[in-house]
């Protein structure tokens, strides 16, 4: 099967953030990883395309993601004060989002840094 | 006072790492940027560097190292506040510092490694900012850089993991004007660590509501903590079914960063790095969950803050 190459592929394991990978990827996996480090070779053989997981829990209970959405919403909304926290593992143009939506929901927005 | 990797790719001599361990936790911090890389003004790489290794153990970065100081754990801002007095060739009482683990004559050699230096750049890690002292380590070792300028040129750069944390503080700076813990309860961006911190809210029962995105506290955050989470309404946006999502009302699967997400990350010297994934994700996107999230919300009537915390829909 054709293997899709990408060349300076970057790995966000580190803080090194690595932009210098060479991945061989088919469409459900990548099976090759030239210039990472054992951690980021783990890291990206760790996660594939697989459907592995349900689109969505309520309470322990497979839901679409628009339902999910939706209540997710719900309980951002009714509170008086929501947290947002995380935002490590996620891309900048998430965190401008989450950022967002912290302000409109009234929350306190924070990371990592914090600990 | 920081600079980029390629500076230090190009220009340090001397390299010291402080309460880290780059040969586990940043296995090619050595080779792609500090130690190993021929340089403009290092053209012989590692033999025009000197490496100095500060720590409260043996790890496996010794084995780097020209030389390794082994402190007492704890006492790391006792060795600063030497280091700092002794560059400027004030007296340091040498009793007093047995309790640091080192001695007067390797602090005194230390100093004299530090300022003759011709780029030296200190790494702090996680075993310097996490230990007692915390943050006034943080700010002693920027203090020691700073007064090392005095001599020749030094900079101070924290080693961060966690993927793009370094992110994080970008941009709630750029949007908020405060790194990180920002309250937007009364509308206006609110900083105070300590206060506004996650684990300080959840340990006072403070939040009502939590979305967590990339992250996992149900594993990493004292129990106290995480058991707030487990009684408020919480959703977990991630990968993976993870220990939070387990015990939160809403999990939403979406795609990983950099793997099935496209995007941006900014590396630990604050330069932003476009991502190439390479796999396309059956799911979505945490960016595009949390805009959904974002716009259900502002369907909804609006409200204002009340005086008692609560809110008053208007
Ligand atoms: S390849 Fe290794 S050193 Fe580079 S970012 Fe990934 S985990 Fe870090």
């Amino acid at each position: 099967m054709e293997l899709n190459v990408v060349k300076n592929a970057t790995c966000t394991f580190c803080g090194c953030v690595c932009d210098d990978i060479e991945l061989h990827a088919n469409h459900e996996r990548i099976v090759k990883t030239k210039r990472a480090c054992i951690l980021g070779e783990a890291w990206f053989k760790h996660h594939t395309a697989e459907r592995l997981y349900p689109d969505a829990l309520i309470d322990g209970k497979p839901a679409s993601v628009d339902e999910a959405i939706e209540k997710a919403a719900e309980f951002l909304y009714r509170a008086d004060m929501p947290l947002v926290y995380g935002l490590s593992n996620v891309t900048c143009e998430t965190q401008r989002e989450a950022v967002h939506l912290a302000e409109i929901i009234g929350g306190v927005i924070d990371s990592h840094t914090s600990l | 006072m920081s600079c980029t990797l390629g500076e230090v790719k190009n220009r340090a001599d001397l390299i010291i790492y402080w309460g880290g361990n780059p040969a586990e936790c940043h296995p090619r911090h050595f080779t792609k940027y500090s130690l190993m890389p021929k340089g403009k003004f290092v053209p012989n790489g590692r033999k025009d560097r000197t490496m100095v290794l500060v720590d409260i153990r043996e790890t496996p970065s010794v084995k780097a190292a020209d030389l390794f100081l082994q402190v007492r754990p704890g006492k790391d801002f006792e060795v600063v506040t030497a280091l700092r007095a002794l560059i400027k060739n004030q007296r340091v009482d040498k009793d007093r510092l047995v309790e640091t683990g080192l001695t007067f004559e390797q602090l005194q050699d230390f100093a004299g490694i530090l300022k003759k230096a011709r780029f030296g750049v200190l790494f702090f890690g996680m075993g310097l900012s996490m230990t007692r002292g915390k943050h006034m380590n943080s700010a002693s070792v920027l203090t020691l850089v700073a007064e090392l300028n005095a001599f020749t040129k030094f900079v101070a750069m924290p080693m961060r993991g966690h993927g793009n944390v370094t992110g994080s503080d970008m941009v709630i700076r750029w949007t908020t004007g405060y790194p990180f813990g920002v309250n937007l309860c009364r509308g206006y961006p609110r900083f105070n660590p300590g206060e506004f911190s996650t684990v300080d809210l959840l340990l006072r029962g403070d939040n009502d509501a939590a979305l967590i995105l990339g992250a996992d506290p149900g594993a990493t955050m004292p129990q106290p903590a995480i058991d707030h989470l487990a009684r408020i309404p919480t959703i977990v946006l991630d990968p993976k079914v993870t220990h939070t999502s387990q015990l939160a009302r809403v999990h939403i699967t979406t795609a990983a960063t950099g793997i099935s997400a496209p995007g941006t990350a900014y590396r630990m010297d604050e330069v932003p790095l476009p991502l190439r994934p390479p796999l396309k994700s059956p799911y979505p996107t945490d960016e595009e969950i949390v805009r959904r999230i974002r716009q259900a919300v502002q369907g909804k009537p609006p409200w204002l803050p009340n005086s008692n915390g609560k809110r008053r829909l208007v």
